[in-house]
């Protein structure tokens, strides 16, 4: 087994394999909760429950910490709200915006988009990976997220924080011959990929349900979510 | 009778001594090489194994050796590589090491045909015992009877072949890793020469073709050190293959900026942007196209505008569509296969929300 | 920190019902909310608990800790194989008494922690879960119990009985002179008061009592539906929940009126208007509104007129949001058009204000003992934010946020002055 060889592997039936098990336990993550029964909600609305959850959805992109309604967290979190708004966006850049990523997304969905010049898209891997480590560090030392960081949640940051490290290696073809680090990024992928049904990494599927019960709830009082 | 030396060859073919210096120079840049590696082997003095300038070094040696007896296998091929050999672009150089192989065996080549050139074979084999170069093109089947040559099977011919041979070159991507025959669903069972020879030297100048002068600038390199080059792991020559056709690729800095080719006639194509989102293979394909490029070093595909197919890479003709990208991956689910695996998810999460939902119910009767 | 709790007295292990009531509260928006969460920490900064002390207990996420534990050992497969292996915390009745002070001594579930999530966790709502399954367990701090059993006794914890209503209300009628309609059958309105204002303000109750008439309002109160606190609702348990909703809706149905008018009580209303048409089937045609919504009503359509700037001239007013009023209740832009006529110069906002503001840390806690150092720790932000503006009068719409700022401004021996909303408005009402 050479390099090349595991690389075919990695970007092939492990892809393949990986992509399987991340739907069907999206899938199953999604149903679990979904069939797990919803009570209807009987109460009268002062206000509007799907104006609210709009509302609250449409909010949720908007983190420009000088916005009013933001101005108040980010102020008491700084470091948190800064750190997870970069990393999160960086991360959004590099996996919609990269060439390279949307090309797999194009070969997996049909169609493509314009992307981002790559060093756009590099700094903000930077940035992200940046981000990831304050989050890391800041996770060690902050008492509150000291408390509440089991196993899974350390896990969580290493499992991401590879295919991050080993994309950037491979762009920068730095340390390792491409097909190594192709191979070692594609690895931590499709690992990643099988972990996040398994993780909280999910969390961007339940953050629409989150925040449209949000948005409903404080819609339904008529007040702002 | 002593063996005549490649030198004393060229002397009689009327090349002068400047002419001969001026090429050694010129085989040694083409090797990649700056300083004389301290090779033991090639039998030299101290003085010039050492360092230093190299060209004195590859004149000595060529001043001093015997030419090497070649035998060229032909299995699976198009000859392709053959081909290729002949058009090399600097004929003084090709036709030096040329001249100073014997090419006792090749099947296209050779103008003996039949039972007569399969004698002439075989006594070559006899005469240079441990001493002659084998050289590989094509593919080597494994499943049922194809191509076979004089009633022997290709396997057959090519582990005789290789019993006396003091090293093996598997030039293009056939020989080296199965190439075009070993695309799926590779029906002969293609295979390369790494597959079946594990006690000889082999080098790997894959390719499709091979570089020519990848495979004259290794040859030149065997004929003066008499021994291999360095390798990379697949077996390759670090001097034409240590770097991606990316690396050294004039469309880089396009790619750098983010100006792609969308397509093979907008504006992007027109301007000579990187065709890395039309399935370029130059990131992952190691290769010296961009250095030595092909055609008297007139042009390579990328600069003539067809993004690199990774023609020098194990499996290239499955990995991936060619005009697919470079970073899409290999295999993609269909929309069947990906349905069928939501629906087990979907069965499962339904199954264990209704075990949690009869848990609930009991939950509220326990009180 | 560590309080003894009380046994359910039945002795058996309190996890048992505990954990059943975690299972049988986990519903799918519950399981949504607990998978959304990324355990980021954010809404520790947004609990005043955790602000005034800094204690990583405080920390809203980790206050629901249990309900997670629960879900994820008993909904999930990995949980579940954890929890067989050993690899995971199962719920012991050490962790019920230790949840049971953060849930009862260090939240009032004023659901800033939501405002602040960044994936819109209801937490307030999920804590309130665990209290539940606490009340179930029967792990509730014993003084939090005591008023319990009180009002499901007696009709109110704070011992407002029959004839100690009927005298109250008698003297305030005689002392503001206002005309309280006693259990008027086909009135329109029927006006609910809540115990702390019949026994501590008094002041409010005839001020609402003033308001009402100016207004024209055809209203009541009714002897049968005379407590608004929901003690049982502030416990977490359902079934004294209805109990005691049940006792206000037959009130009203008793009366015929076609709304109830919650005053002040936080987790009253949120239990009559919020809550109570998920946990029983409440009468058809009664709307049940809050007495903040009702003032900003009369004068939106100027059945009461009240004089303009008539507080401009007593220093700086500021308006304390209450949790389950404003942020919880929507009442947010009455009390301000209120106040915008009543002080236009004088009226300034605290920041963080609105949805945004920070609770008092009234909001029940302040019927718990063991839970003074934090209360006072939360008041003095409180106070330093109405410092900040200037204030020397703050004014709002709860009675248990005024209580808590009266104690809170005689703990500390300040110079601020408390008032209700209800009460500057019948103030400056022009007749």
């Amino acid at each position: 087994m050479n390099w090349t060889s595991f690389l075919e592997f990695t970007r092939g039936p492990l892809f393949y394999a990986a992509l399987l098990i991340f739907i069907a336990g999206m899938v199953y993550r999604l149903v679990r909760v979904i069939a797990l029964g919803w009570a209807r909600d009987r109460v009268k609305s002062r206000g509007s429950k799907l104006g609210g959850a709009v509302r609250s959805l449409l909010k949720g992109f908007l983190i420009w910490p000088f916005i009013p309604w933001v101005k108040n967290t980010f102020s008491r979190s700084p470091l948190i709200y800064v750190a997870g708004g970069l990393f999160h966006l960086g991360l959004f850049v590099v996996i919609f915006l990269g060439a390279a990523h949307m090309l797999v997304w194009k070969s997996l969905l049909g169609f493509g988009w314009p992307t981002l010049p790559l060093p756009i898209v590099d700094w903000l891997a930077v940035v992200a990976i940046a981000a990831m480590i304050v989050l890391f560090i800041n996770r060690l030392v902050h008492p509150v997220l000291k408390l509440i960081s089991g196993p899974a949640e350390w896990l969580n940051l290493v499992f991401v924080f590879l295919p991050m490290i080993s994309g950037y290696i491979l762009t920068h073809h730095l340390f390792f011959r491409y097909e190594t680090a192709y191979s070692l990024h594609m690895l931590a992928v499709d690992w990643l990929l099988i972990w996040i049904p398994l993780s909280r990494i999910s969390h961007f599927m339940f953050y629409f349900f989150a925040k449209a019960i949000h948005g409903a709830q404080f819609g339904k009082r008529a007040v702002a979510p | 009778m002593a063996e005549e030396t490649i030198y004393q060859r060229l002397q009689a073919a009327g090349i002068s001594r400047r002419d001969f210096l001026k090429g050694c120079g010129g085989l040694a840049a083409l090797m990649g090489l700056q300083q004389a590696p301290p090779v033991a082997a090639s039998g030299l003095p101290a003085h010039l194994a050492r360092g230093g300038d190299p060209a004195p070094l590859i004149a000595r040696a060529l001043a001093t050796k015997a030419r090497v007896p070649v035998i060229w296998l032909e299995l699976q091929d198009c000859a392709g590589c053959s081909e290729a050999l002949t058009r090399s672009h600097s004929p003084t150089l090709v036709d030096l090491v040329l001249r100073e192989i014997t090419v006792e065996y090749h099947e296209t080549l050779s103008a003996a045909a039949g039972f007569q050139v399969e004698a002439a074979k075989q006594a070559a084999m006899k005469q240079y015992a441990g001493k002659y170069l084998l050289v590989v093109e094509g593919s080597i089947p494994t499943d049922g009877i194809y191509c076979t040559i004089g009633g022997h099977s290709a396997l057959e011919i090519l582990q005789e072949a290789a019993a006396g041979a003091a090293a093996i070159v598997a030039t293009g991507n056939c020989s080296a890793f199965g190439g075009l025959p070993k695309a799926r669903p590779n029906p002969t069972g293609a295979k390369g020469v790494l597959d079946f020879i594990e006690d000889k030297p082999v080098i790997n100048i894959p390719g499709c073709p091979a570089i020519p002068e990848a495979f004259t600038g290794t040859l030149a390199h065997f004929l003066i050190f008499g021994g291999l080059p360095e390798l990379d792991e697949l077996h390759r020559p670090k001097t034409f293959y240590g770097h991606t056709v990316h690396d050294r690729c004039l469309r880089r800095p396009f790619y750098e900026a983010g100006k792609f080719a969308n397509t093979f006639d907008d504006e992007g194509a027109r301007q000579g942007w990187c065709l890395y989102k039309l399935g370029c293979k130059g990131p992952t394909t190691y290769n010296a196209c961009a250095g030595i490029k092909w055609d008297a070093g007139l042009s390579f595909p990328i600069q003539s505008g067809h993004p690199c197919l990774g023609c020098s890479q194990p499996n290239f003709w499955d990995g991936g569509g060619f005009y697919q990208g470079q970073s899409a991956p290999l295999d993609r689910p269909g929309i069947g296969v990906a349905a069928a695996a939501a629906g087990i998810g979907l069965v499962a999460g339904a199954g264990i929300a209704m075990a949690n939902r009869a848990q609930k119910r009991a939950s509220d009767d326990g009180k | 920190m560590t309080t003894q709790a009380p046994t359910n007295g039945s002795g058996r292990s309190p996890t048992v019902p505990a954990l059943q009531t975690f299972v049988k509260e986990t519903g799918g928006w519950v399981a949504s909310q607990l998978e959304a969460c990324t355990r980021c920490g954010i809404c520790a900064e947004a609990c005043h608990f955790y602000q005034a002390t800094g204690n990583p207990e405080y920390a809203p996420v980790w206050k629901i800790e249990l309900l997670r534990r629960a879900y994820e050992q008993r909904f999930t497969i990995g949980g579940r194989l954890r929890l067989a292996a050993g690899l995971a915390k199962p719920i012991s009745d050490a962790d019920l008494a230790h949840w049971s002070t953060l849930v009862y001594e260090a939240c009032t579930m004023c659901n800033k922690c939501a405002i602040a999530c960044p994936m819109g966790i209801q937490i307030g709502p999920l804590i309130h879960e665990v209290r539940s399954a606490m009340s179930e367990a029967g792990v509730v701090p014993p003084e939090l119990m005591a008023a319990v059993n009180k009002q499901m006794a007696e009709g109110s914890p704070l011992g407002m009985t029959d004839s100690v209503w009927d005298s109250r209300l008698e003297w305030v009628a005689d002392e503001w002179e206002e005309e309280i309609p006693r259990d008027v059958q086909g009135a329109d309105t029927l006006v609910v008061f809540s115990s702390i204002e019949v026994m501590k303000f008094p002041g409010n109750v005839a001020a609402i009592a003033k308001i009402m008439n100016a207004a024209g309002e055809k209203w009541t109160v009714s002897s049968e539906a005379r407590e608004i606190v929901n003690f049982g609702f502030y416990e977490g348990n359902e079934h004294r929940t209805v109990e005691i909703l049940k006792r206000v809706f037959d009130g009203a149905v008793a009366l015929g009126v076609k709304r109830i008018v919650v005053t002040e009580c936080g987790h009253a209303y949120d239990a009559l208007r919020w809550t109570a048409a998920n946990l029983m089937d409440v009468p058809v045609g009664i709307e049940v509104t809050h007495i903040a919504g009702v003032l900003g009503d009369f004068v939106r359509q100027g059945r009461i007129k009240l004089k303009a700037g008539a507080f401009d001239n007593d220093g700086v007013i500021t308006f304390h949001d209450a949790c389950k009023i404003q942020r919880r209740g929507g009442h947010i832009n009455e009390p301000r058009e209120i106040l915008k006529i009543l002080a236009p110069n004088a009226f300034k906002e605290m920041s963080p204000n609105r949805e945004q503001a920070i609770c008092c840390c009234g909001g029940g806690v302040i019927a718990i003992k063991e839970a003074d150092p934090q209360r006072y720790a939360v008041f003095q932000m409180k106070v330093d934010q109405a410092r900040k503006v200037g204030a020397q009068t703050v004014t709002m719409t709860c009675s248990n946020c005024r209580l808590q700022f009266t104690d809170g401004v005689a703990h500390f021996g300040l110079d601020l002055k408390v008032t209700g909303l209800a009460q500057m408005v019948a103030d400056a009402l022009v007749e």
